[in-house]
Parts: structure tokens; C-alpha cells; sequence
């Protein structure tokens, strides 16, 4: 029971740490990334792994949810990826 | 009789003041709704983009996915002793060179997405992954399903061929797959990004010749495996990317004579993608090691016991030049590729072998997801296999194939 406490209890501080960590983190942005345009973001991230997509290849809405799947693959922060879809759906 | 015509006149006034009035109230209402109805009409359509996103509905779901077929041209040199044998095959399906792998999204509002993407390849069908992912917060993404694990960075990102700058996979970077739970997120650090990537999931499989195997869609065993990798990004334009990542957890499948057996996986990865204009440039790596614990294995010569070192080592470097921001529409569109890796598996182990490889690549892309390639690999095996196991130590395989591929992202 002692041990199930103290398992429960690490995990616990552990998720509360983790999610401490990415509030502060998560409000770290500099005021030059911050200011990134849309465009920007999606000549930046898209070419680390592939060729920059054409905003023409999808309508807006499966841009969205295209946006989502490159969000779990290139591990985009929000703010990146809404900027970039915003820009692809235009 | 005065009155009588004043009363008669006052009718038609009045009537006049009433078209006047709804003249003018007709005209107020032509004129109003520049002013309240757009806005009216911009919230409307902000609530019906945000019904949208919530109802289920045709428009979520979408198939995306991307197919590779070509023709492969291979000589293969055994030496051993002095001796040598030639053999060749030419192929138009080929594990390397065929691959068919739609895959399915349905997005359920902003929160949800599924993912399924099953593959026909040259070695049979499977599925890639097969899972859902919850936004629970900024820089928090869940995930749960049959999912890639994330060591390394190559499966995850590099491996598809519309993506891959080369006709093949380097040796032994590829990763595994199995069911698990993963959290995954990115954010920033003033200027630079860090993501992080964490997953317990099932566990792979120790084999009877040592090698570890992806156990696909069938667990073997019970065991639990943690998986995790860090990515940092240390420039503000995302250019350059170290990524550190380890495996840990038990491996031995129940009445395989090594239950206990654990392994232990660390990776290093690299990717730098800057442009230098008017080129492109791209430089890819990453390095490998796994390591298994030792355990008694089975000699299948003689059935005696016997055991080595189970330690693996794969890496590559890989180097691409496109001329992106040329004048010329042709020459834009080339890009030139080149990869050297090197693989070694466990020395005395009925799989080892010290492998060199180098490829050698032009690509021409017909659209930012269609790519036609040739490509050229070489690769140098030098058997480490113990003469106890009826291997030849020593023995050299030279391999020669030449590539024609055709790859797209639909």
C-alpha cells in the first residue's frame, strides 16, 4: 500500500511537472518567432523533411486536417501550425 | 365642400407620406445591412465554421497516401576463398522498389484525428499505424493505437519514398512499430523549438538468431517497452534539428528460453536543411546502437549452446544538393543524392556481418510530392558468421543494383 502511495504520488508530481514545464515553456517564444507569418513557418518546416506543398493540393478544409497530421509528425507547436494551415487554406 | 376637397387631398398625401416612409425605410434596410448584417454575417459564418468542425461528415474524412514502383537491376558477387559466384536478378517488383500504402485521416472536430495506414509492399501487406490522437493541450498531443515508436527519426519522418531522396532504406535504421500509448509535443524556448516524443508500448520480439523483430500485428509477448526521443532545434528558422533517442524494456517472447532478456537502444539523429541560394542543401544522418542482453542461444548445426555479444550498430549520412531556386524550370527540378552506411550486426551470431554501403542518386521532381529517380547502390557485406554455425567467415558479398523508380504522394 506504502509503495502503491509513493508510485501514485511520483506519478503524479511527475505529470504535474510535465505540464508546468510546457505552461512555462509553451510561453518562452521569443517576439521573433512569434512574429513569424504563415508563409514563413511553412517554408521553414515543411522542407526539413519534404519538398513545401502547394496551398493548391487540398481544399481548406482537408488542409486542416492535413495540418493535424503534420502536427503529430513534425511536432509543430500550435501557434505553427495554425499559422500554417491558415496560409495553405488561403 | 373646401373641407370635402381638402379631406379628398389629404388621402393621397397620406398616402404619399407612406410610400415616402417605406421608401425610405426600404432604402435604410438596402443600407443598414452594410453595417449590421455583414456582421451578422461574419459571426454566422463563424459559428457555422465552428459547427463544422464539430459534426461528423464527409468533408473530415480524407484519403491520402502515396505509392513507389520501379525496376531494379542487381549483380551479386560472392567471394570466399578465392572462389567466386555471380549471380543476377533483374526485377520489376522488389521490396526496394514496389510500394502501395493509402492512407486514411478522419479528423472529428479539432481534438481527433485517426489515422490508418495500411501497406502492400514487395514482402506482403501490414499497416504502418493504425491509431488516434487527442490535442489535449498546447505542446500536448496523445496518442493511442499501433503507432511507429519514436527512435531515431528516420520511420517517422524519412522513409516514405516521395520523401526518401534515395531508391532504398539505409540498413538497420528501421525502427519499430507496436501497440502503445505515446505523448508528443513541441515548443519553444525563446528562439529555439524542443519536442519531445514518449511512448510505452508492447514489446518487440527476440528471435532465435538473436535479431530483434518488430512483432507487428500479433504480440508475442507481454513485456512493456519505453521508447523516447528529444528533438532540439537550436536556430530560430527550424534549420537544423539534433534528435536523441532511446528504447528500453524486456524482449524475450514466454518458452523462448530467454524470457528475462532485455535490450537497451540508444540513437542519435541529424537533420540540416538550409538554403544556400540557388541551391538547396540537405544533410540527413543518424547512429545507432542495440544491445541485448546475452542469453544462451541454439546452434542449429549441432544443437549445442552457444552465445556472443549482441550488439548492433547502423548508421548513415546522407547528402542531397538541389539547385531549388534556379531560373531554369528544368534544372530546378534535379536533385542530386548521396548516402554512405554502414551497418555491423553481432560478430559469432548466425546474422553477422559488417556491411558498407554507398548510393548514389538523381532525382527529377515532376511536382513537390512526385518524384522520378535513378539511383545507384553498392554494398560491401563481410561475413563476421562463425564456421561453429556453418557460416564463412570471411566471405564477401558484393552487391551492385541500379534503380528506375517512380514515386508519389496522392
Amino acid at each position: 500500500m506504502k509503495t502503491f502511495y509513493n508510485k501514485k504520488t511520483t506519478i503524479i508530481t511527475l505529470a504535474g511537472a510535465v505540464f508546468t514545464s510546457l505552461i512555462i515553456f509553451n510561453s518562452c517564444i521569443s517576439e521573433k518567432a512569434a512574429a513569424k507569418s504563415g508563409v514563413e513557418l511553412w517554408s521553414e518546416n515543411c522542407q526539413r523533411c519534404h519538398n513545401t506543398p502547394s496551398p493548391s493540393t487540398f481544399s481548406p478544409e482537408q488542409w486542416e486536417t492535413i495540418g493535424m497530421h503534420m502536427q503529430t509528425r513534425a511536432l509543430l507547436t500550435d501557434n505553427e501550425k495554425n499559422k500554417i494551415v491558415e496560409f495553405l487554406k488561403q | 365642400m373646401r373641407q370635402k376637397n381638402q379631406k379628398k387631398r389629404k388621402v393621397p398625401l397620406q398616402l404619399l407620406y407612406g410610400l415616402l416612409f417605406i421608401m425610405s425605410s426600404g432604402a435604410i434596410a438596402q443600407q443598414t445591412p452594410v453595417t449590421v448584417d455583414s456582421a451578422l454575417l461574419d459571426r454566422v459564418n463563424v459559428l457555422e465554421g465552428q459547427v463544422a468542425s464539430q459534426k461528423l461528415g464527409e468533408e473530415h474524412f480524407m484519403v491520402v497516401g502515396l505509392t513507389t514502383f520501379g525496376f531494379v537491376s542487381n549483380k551479386t558477387t560472392t567471394t570466399f576463398s578465392g572462389s567466386g559466384q555471380v549471380s543476377k536478378t533483374n526485377k520489376i517488383i522488389d521490396g526496394d522498389s514496389y510500394e502501395f500504402s493509402p492512407m486514411l485521416l478522419w479528423r472529428h472536430g479539432n481534438k481527433f484525428l485517426l489515422e490508418f495506414e495500411p501497406s502492400f509492399a514487395g514482402d506482403g501487406l501490414g499497416v504502418n499505424w493504425a491509431d488516434i490522437t487527442y490535442f489535449a493541450a498546447p505542446g500536448l498531443m496523445l496518442r493511442a493505437g499501433y503507432i511507429v515508436l519514436p527512435f531515431g527519426s528516420y520511420d517517422k519522418r524519412l522513409g516514405a519514398g516521395w520523401i526518401n531522396k534515395l531508391a532504398t532504406d539505409p540498413d538497420g535504421v528501421a525502427g519499430f512499430s507496436d501497440y502503445g500509448i505515446e505523448a508528443q509535443g513541441g515548443f519553444h524556448a525563446g528562439d529555439m523549438k524542443l519536442s519531445y516524443d514518449v511512448a510505452v508500448s508492447g514489446s518487440p520480439s527476440l528471435q532465435q538468431d538473436g535479431t530483434l523483430s518488430s512483432v507487428g500485428l500479433s504480440p508475442s509477448n507481454n513485456h512493456k517497452t519505453l521508447t523516447a526521443r528529444i528533438g532540439w532545434l537550436p536556430l530560430s528558422n527550424s534549420s537544423l534539428e539534433f534528435g536523441i533517442s532511446g528504447m528500453t524494456g524486456k524482449v524475450g517472447d514466454p518458452g523462448s528460453g530467454f524470457e528475462n532478456a532485455k535490450t537497451n537502444m540508444y540513437a542519435f539523429d541529424l537533420n540540416c536543411v538550409q538554403n544556400i541560394k540557388p541551391f538547396q542543401v540537405n544533410l540527413k544522418g543518424q547512429y545507432s546502437v542495440v544491445d541485448v542482453s546475452n542469453v544462451d542461444y541454439i546452434n542449429p548445426v549441432d544443437s549445442s549452446i552457444y552465445n556472443f555479444n549482441n550488439h548492433t550498430t547502423a548508421s548513415y549520412l546522407m547528402l542531397a544538393i538541389r539547385p531549388m531556386f534556379s531560373d531554369n524550370k528544368v534544372i530546378k527540378n534535379f536533385e542530386l543524392a548521396a548516402r554512405f552506411a554502414h551497418y555491423e550486426t553481432p560478430a559469432n551470431s548466425l546474422t553477422g556481418a559488417k556491411d558498407n554501403s554507398f548510393s548514389v542518386g538523381l532525382n527529377y521532381w515532376l511536382s513537390w510530392r512526385t518524384v522520378v529517380r535513378w539511383s545507384y547502390e553498392a554494398i560491401r557485406a563481410n561475413s563476421t558468421v562463425s564456421s561453429a554455425l556453418g557460416g564463412n567467415p570471411g566471405e564477401i558479398n558484393q552487391s551492385n543494383s541500379m534503380f528506375l523508380q517512380f514515386s508519389i504522394q496522392l
